[in-house]
């Protein structure tokens, strides 16, 4: 049997290596039109007049849609703020104001025309008046409060969070030694590889309906219904091969635009398919980032290393819209002072509107940043201490009911010691070198200008999502065939964004149901089709549909018992209730299940160029169970490549509000040069009471002690901390000659 | 040109880019458009046994030539040992970057029969992946090669479900 447990290849596998897979740009049909979407181009102006005619004068262009077009001009996931289409005094039935452009991507108009080059004639042909308001072009200006990005909050600061656990003066009283460090976190860009693209259509029935690579399909079909003004029922959402997402394909990008084209034109009697692809300057200007941020923090312990006090005030620049701004600060505010058990906390996190390009979901949510503080913070501690970094850890480390720092014990399952173990272990079995691991000064220098160092972090982050959010996901499982069981249909809307998901969802459907794995055929990812999955985010697909598979596949058994042909078993998984953050202490269960990390890094700097090369990587992360341990390795890879890029490579600017650098060309993604020349994956398997076969999630995790992990190693090489990332040559080379 | 060992006749605007006459004038949709600086790769195709990006590519440069895509590489259906190996040794997840990565390993093997890691890293310098992080993608292609020379590609540092 090819059930969980097997390094089965992916289902997707041929489709991807033949060229037969789909992408949304791939998608044709029979009198095909094009759209281009118009961004402002305005960090912040009021829009005064637009005026379509000299566009739709443009020969081939077929219409435009505007804000008049909105009927509920108004969109955001975890709260409405964001008008779909600026426009002049168009917010529909919104009290959204609409007028306000805040930041260069908002959309103004789509343009529908024969080709794409009509399209992008009509676009360039619109007419627009503006008047330019003052820029809020990130956190100090957005701090001061002169100029509001959004007039309906008193203050930029729109979102508050605190911790206030213990007593926060006494634990600095027994406190014999004090770090404190100002922290800066950069955008980051998810330059997924496939830039947005989408075909809309009227499907047979009749349904509004986007063929598009996202996240979560049944609150894009509500995203798309609530601005449309429709009963989801009408509105259909159906996603193809999706080239990366890694949290950027959670927001809306065209889902909302292309079914308002598609229903302007259904209302002209039009009824002919539209497609938009966006190019990658586009793609990079259109959709948000990793956060950038600012943290202040301040760590105590006594003399024997043991944490009596942590203090932190953390910004987050959300830019022009919240996105999901609240929630990764979150993540943030409660990954800042790390997986460790300490008695006194006081914790500020502030969400906070600028003209920037909007923060939301990129692999990690708020636990890159926060772990990047509370991991140089120990790092730096142990050196002050004088004490192996692993041994101040394994000292301080959050155990099996542990109390956090919202004050309530951990869920079951907390393997953080576990993790630290397997890594420290596995990094000292590769090296020559020590018997036990120690990273301070381990690596012996290469010559005079090159000098090695090994550095490590740890880190651990929600599985699902939090904060009292209605977490659930459901599953369908059909079973075909009269006296045997000769064909299993499981039923399921979760996005393989490229993480294997449908590769595993079958594994998990074959061993629920107990046949071979050539017996299970699937159908995803539809909303005609397939019920509600929650998105492809939050390492919560492999946890949240692994149940509600053995949920289904319990129901359907009963249903064949009884002698139903085919038995249909459905199944909604719904975990614990979380809680939110109490606003005045933080106090909460907030999350149902966690994730644990630890990683090794050993890198070396030129000291002539300030060069950073990683040559080894060491990961131990706990997940659970493995359902196929070889997609469990390529997350591994993948997260740490991506993490050397946010550590060493990737920096996005921003100025004014503007992103100066949106190409491949000018934001550096490490290519196969640039990569850390090995990654050893150790996979750690302490089962999660509540996950299905005792899995975690895990696809965030390597990412996230990666940052911390090379400034520690960099550090271990020069003596230098750096408390800012990207480590690109200049920056390096500038603290070496400072 | 001939693509895929099948000759098209077509006349073509002088700007048109070869990446859109294959996706658009010829349906060959796999390959891909990642970015608009030449810089990722996705595009990349054979052109007279070289790997280029078509993004760059004049489709009248290639008139007369020959032109090969990832459409083009299984032989009656029976995969590529490059398209194999981004298979067995999961070389891939999202896909988007995978037909010019195969095109880049093709292309090398073609003149490289036995290339060693070096080599390889340095052949898809041009091809970014974002998702895999490209160790495995590396693998793929070793495997390819000793398929290729008719040896047995090195063993899968995990257990083969049977
Ligand atoms: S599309 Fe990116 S290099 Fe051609
Ligand atoms: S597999 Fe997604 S970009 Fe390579």
């Amino acid at each position: 049997m090819n059930g969980v447990g097997r390094s089965v290849p992916r289902v997707d596998a041929v489709a991807k290596v033949t060229g037969a897979a789909r992408y949304p740009a791939d998608v044709a049909g029979p009198e095909l039109l094009h759209a281009k979407v118009v961004f402002s181009g305005r960090p912040h102006a009021r829009m005064v007049a637009m005026d379509v005619a000299p566009a739709l004068a443009v020969p081939g262009v077929v219409d435009v849609v505007t804000a008049a077009d909105v009927p509920v001009n108004e969109y955001g996931l975890t709260m409405f703020d964001q008008p779909v289409l600026v426009g002049v005094g168009a917010t529909g039935r919104s009290a959204v104001p609409s007028d306000v452009s805040r930041w260069e991507g908002d959309q103004i108009a789509v343009v529908i025309a024969e080709t794409p080059r009509a399209a992008a004639e009509g676009a360039a042909a619109l007419r627009v008046d503006w008047e330019d308001l003052p820029i809020v072009a990130d956190l100090e200006a957005a701090l001061r409060d002169e100029v509001l990005v959004h007039d309906e909050t008193a203050t930029n600061v729109y979102v508050h969070d605190r911790i206030r656990k213990g007593d926060i003066a006494a634990g600095w009283a027994q406190a014999d030694v004090v770090v404190e460090g100002t922290y800066r976190l950069p955008h980051q860009e998810h330059a997924f590889l496939q830039p947005e693209a989408a075909v809309s259509y009227l499907d047979t029935d009749g349904r509004v309906t986007v063929e598009i690579a996202g996240q979560w399909a049944h609150e894009d079909q509500a995203q798309i219904a609530h601005a449309l003004d429709l009963p989801p029922e009408q509105v259909r959402v159906i996603y193809t091969a999706i080239g990366g997402a890694f949290g950027g394909r959670e927001d809306m990008s065209l889902q909302i635009v292309m079914a308002l084209a598609t229903r302007k034109l259904a209302a002209r009697g039009i009824d002919r398919p539209i497609r938009c692809v966006w190019s990658r300057e586009e793609s990079i200007v259109g959709h948000h980032k990793r956060h950038r941020g600012l943290v202040h923090a301040k760590l105590g312990a006594t003399s024997d290393g043991t944490i009596v006090a942590v203090e932190a005030d953390a910004y987050l620049d959300a830019g022009a819209y919240n996105y999901t701004t609240n929630k990764v600060l979150g993540n943030l505010h409660l990954t800042v002072s790390g997986p460790y058990e300490i008695p006194n906390a006081r914790i500020d996190s502030y969400g906070v509107y600028t003209n920037a390009v909007p923060g939301g979901a990129f692999r990690g949510f708020g636990s890159p940043q926060g772990a990047f503080v509370a991991e140089n913070q120990m790092n730096k501690l142990a050196e002050v201490l004088g004490m192996d970094p692993v041994e101040l850890r394994m000292r301080n480390v959050i155990r099996e009911g542990s109390i956090g720092p919202t004050q309530v014990p951990f869920p079951p399952g907390v393997s953080m010691p576990e993790v630290i173990e397997a890594c420290a272990q596995a990094a000292a079995d590769g090296t020559d070198e020590a018997a036990a691991f120690s990273p301070i000064a381990s690596l012996p220098s290469v010559g005079a200008r090159i000098r090695r160092g090994r550095g490590f972090a740890c880190a651990f982050k929600n599985v699902g999502f939090s904060f009292g959010f209605p977490e659930r996901c459901e599953a369908t499982i059909e079973l075909h065939g009269d006296e045997e069981i000769e064909r299993v249909v499981l039923h399921h809307a979760g996005a393989d964004v490229g993480q294997g998901a449908h590769t595993v969802f079958r594994q998990m459907a074959a061993d629920a149901v107990g046949v071979d794995l050539d017996k299970v055929d699937t159908v995803y990812s539809d909303t005609a089709t397939t019920g509600d999955s929650g998105s492809a985010s939050a390492s919560r697909l492999t946890f949240m549909a692994g149940n509600a598979i053995l949920g289904a596949a319990e129901e359907a058994d009963k249903r064949w018992r009884d002698g139903d042909r085919p038995a249909v078993g459905e199944f909604r998984y719904v975990p614990p209730p979380t809680d939110p953050y109490d606003p005045d202490t933080g106090r909460g269960a907030i999350n149902f299940a966690y994730g644990y990390v630890a990683e090794a890094v050993d890198a070396a700097v030129d000291l002539d160029t300030g060069h950073i090369r990683v040559h080894r990587v060491v990961c131990a992360v706990d997940v659970g169970k493995a359902v196929n341990p070889k997609l469990v390795e390529g997350q591994v890879h993948g997260a740490v490549v991506q993490a050397h890029g946010y550590a060493l490579t990737e920096r996005l600017v921003v100025v004014d509000g503007r992103i100066v650098n949106p190409r491949l060309s000018g934001y550096l993604v490490p290519g196969a040069l640039d990569i850390p020349d090995r990654i050893e994956t150790v996979i750690v398997e302490h089962p999660d009471p509540r996950g299905p076969w005792g899995a975690r999630g895990m696809a965030e995790m390597p990412f996230i002690p990666y940052a911390p992990a090379v400034v520690a190693a960099i550090h271990d090489a020069t003596g230098i901390w750096f408390d800012e990332i990207p480590l690109t040559p200049d920056r390096v080379l500038a603290a070496l000659r400072a | 040109m001939t693509v895929n060992g099948t000759r098209y006749d077509r006349d073509v605007e002088p700007r048109t880019l070869l990446v859109h006459f294959l996706r658009e004038e010829l349906g060959l949709t796999g390959t891909h458009v990642g970015c608009d600086t030449s810089y990722c790769g996705a595009c990349t195709v054979i052109v007279d046994g070289r790997s280029v990006k078509s993004c760059t590519y004049l489709a009248v440069a290639a008139d007369g030539a020959d032109v090969r895509t990832v459409e083009g590489v299984a032989v009656d259906g029976t995969l590529h040992p490059v398209q194999e190996g981004f298979w067995e040794r999961h070389g891939l997840q999202c896909g988007f970057c995978t037909p010019g990565m195969i095109m880049s390993s093709v292309a090398l093997l073609e003149q490289n029969p036995a290339p060693g890691e070096g080599e390889i890293r340095h052949a898809i310098e041009g091809n970014l992946c974002r998702c895999t992080g490209y160790h495995n993608i590396v693998r793929a292609v070793e495997y390819a090669a000793a398929k290729m020379r008719g040896e047995e590609p090195p063993a899968p540092d995990w257990e083969v479900p049977s």
